[in-house]
């Protein structure tokens, strides 16, 4: 492990190196094109300290973060229950599935004029584009992770007189939590990716909103921090998904490591 | 008790009249802690049998009783021991034997002392706290086992239990069995292709024929096993070198080929 991690950090140096030669010591690429670390770093410190675009960089993360967040859980919320009834009620599935087939296809990019529309630029519209972003990921995977349990397993939790609730919450969702995961993880990307692009659109805070007010300046060192903000943001989010995959699923990741 | 009834069952899957006839004039008795075990080719409905006592599907035609209700979904009383063990892999073996009692309301105490008592017969003991992935393919279903035992059920379903375990794993498998059936005798249902395996532990064995599956035959094991002292013999393979073992045997043998032979003729 210590091993990889090592080698990671080799690979950031060396491409950190090769930044820096391209750019400040030979400058094969101008900096109006890419900016140099030095010109990174001091944007950094403007939008971290003076500010840029209406806020500093703690309030854009925050923002941003905060949005995500609250799509995202709401995407949850409103999500697995409803994957976890269709993959339960073929009866559902009959009634839901072809609002589905329609909607799915549609990019959750292409809701954000309508979005905009009904709520304006606010919190509100952001919300909900990422709701509907997440949403889809979480319930077709819960709903496909449901119908992935084993016919004898469900067959055994009847013979063994489960009531309702308990069949639920000790059947169904731990035996479809490996693919819901996956479908979370989905739609954690799919929070980001359209939080980013919503508020490129409009926005009075978030990371978004430096990326477009930095473009408008021609000031790519601020772009590349706005970049990079999100990068880490994203990391973050997806590696505490991460941690409390691992400690729901115990059980999965002891089966692991027995197989060595 | 437990009684089981088949009342002239059908079943039929799909539309009644053009669909697959698995199960065609049934009519079975199986006394209270009598052990009988139904073999025959692949397809003939056996498992099907099962599954209606089970209460996982119900007959077309006819009835299927315990003790003289009509089954009409699965329930405790009815235990199944699934070929493919059908383990709760997000449960430790602790957990999955216990939930069946949770879902009885059986108090906290007497659960631990009933898990306790099957966790010992089956030596489990050790592997309390194992998740089912860590174990063998015999210990899973010895845990299935105790799972269906820990409910002091009317029934024992076994439905292929030792199919999917090397051949070893599966004599010890019917050695413990037995041990087990004779410390704690219950009404079982044992479906099964291995002929020895059903002349070992059924006290009388169904022929079934190819679908649309009907009983050819019943055997009774128990009279002879009891005439000729089998179970003085403690090991399954000198039993299995009696020549009143082999005999029957043979002639389950031969009236399954026939069943074979009638589908090519």
């Amino acid at each position: 492990m210590s091993r990889r991690v090592a080698i990671g950090f080799v690979t950031i140096l060396i491409v950190g190196l090769i930044w820096l030669m391209v750019t400040s010591v030979f400058g094969v690429i101008p900096s109006g094109r890419f900016p140099s670390p030095a010109e990174t770093w001091s944007a950094l410190i403007h939008v971290s300290g003076r500010g840029y675009g209406g806020g500093d960089l703690l309030l854009h993360a925050y923002n941003s973060l905060r949005l995500v967040v609250m799509g995202f859980v709401f995407a949850i919320i409103t999500g697995v229950p409803l994957g976890l009834l269709m993959g339960w009620s073929r009866r559902a599935e009959a009634l839901i599935n072809p609002v589905f087939l329609i909607i799915r296809p549609i990019p959750p990019l292409a809701w954000i004029p309508l979005a905009i529309l009904w709520l304006g630029l606010g919190d509100a519209a952001k919300i909900l584009v990422i709701w509907f972003a997440a949403f889809v990921p979480s319930v077709i995977n819960t709903f496909a992770g449901v119908r992935n349990i084993d016919r004898p397993v469900i067959e055994a939790a009847y013979m063994l007189g489960m009531p309702r609730m308990r069949f639920v919450t000790e059947v169904l969702v731990p035996g479809a939590s490996p693919m819901m995961f996956t479908g979370l993880r989905l739609s954690l990307q799919a929070s980001w990716t359209t939080l980013v692009a919503a508020e490129l659109v409009g926005a009075f805070y978030g990371l978004g909103r430096v990326l477009n007010v930095a473009q408008q300046d021609l000031y790519p060192g601020m772009i590349l921090v706005g970049m990079g903000a999100v990068a880490i943001l994203g990391w973050a989010t997806t590696r505490a998904l991460g941690m409390a995959e691992a400690r729901v699923m115990s059980w999965n990741t002891a089966a692991l490591a027995a197989k060595g | 008790m437990g009684v089981i009834q088949f009342k002239n069952v059908g079943k039929v899957f799909g539309p009644k009249e053009s669909g697959f006839v698995a199960l065609k004039d049934i009519n079975l008795e199986i006394a209270d802690k009598e052990f009988v075990a139904i073999v025959g080719p692949s397809g003939c409905g056996k498992t099907t049998c099962l599954r209606l006592v089970a209460g996982f599907d119900n007959p077309t035609d006819g009835a299927v009783m315990v003790d003289g209700t009509p089954i009409k979904r699965p329930g405790p009383n009815r235990a199944v021991v699934f070929q493919q063990f059908a383990l709760f892999p997000w449960k430790s073996v602790y957990d999955n034997i216990d939930i069946g009692l949770r879902n009885l309301n059986v108090p906290k105490a007497e659960r631990q002392s009933r898990i306790a008592a099957i966790l010992n017969l089956m030596n489990l003991e050790p592997y309390a706290e194992h998740f089912p992935h860590q174990l063998s393919g015999g210990m899973q279903q010895r845990v299935a086992i105790a799972r269906a035992y820990v409910l002091d059920p009317d029934v024992l379903l076994m439905d292929e239990p030792f199919g999917a375990l090397d051949a070893q794993t599966r004599v010890v498998m019917q050695e413990e069995l037995v041990r087990l059936a004779r410390k704690n005798p219950r009404t079982v249902l044992f479906i099964t292709h291995a002929v020895e395996e059903a002349v070992y532990l059924a006290d009388r064995v169904v022929i079934m024929t190819r679908a649309p599956g009907r009983i050819k035959e019943v055997l009774d094991i128990a009279s002879i096993r009891k005439a000729e002292d089998w179970d003085s013999h403690e090991k399954i393979e000198d039993v299995m070198d009696l020549e009143s073992f082999v005999h029957l045997r043979t002639q389950i043998w031969r009236s399954l080929r026939e069943e074979k032979a009638d589908q090519h003729a």
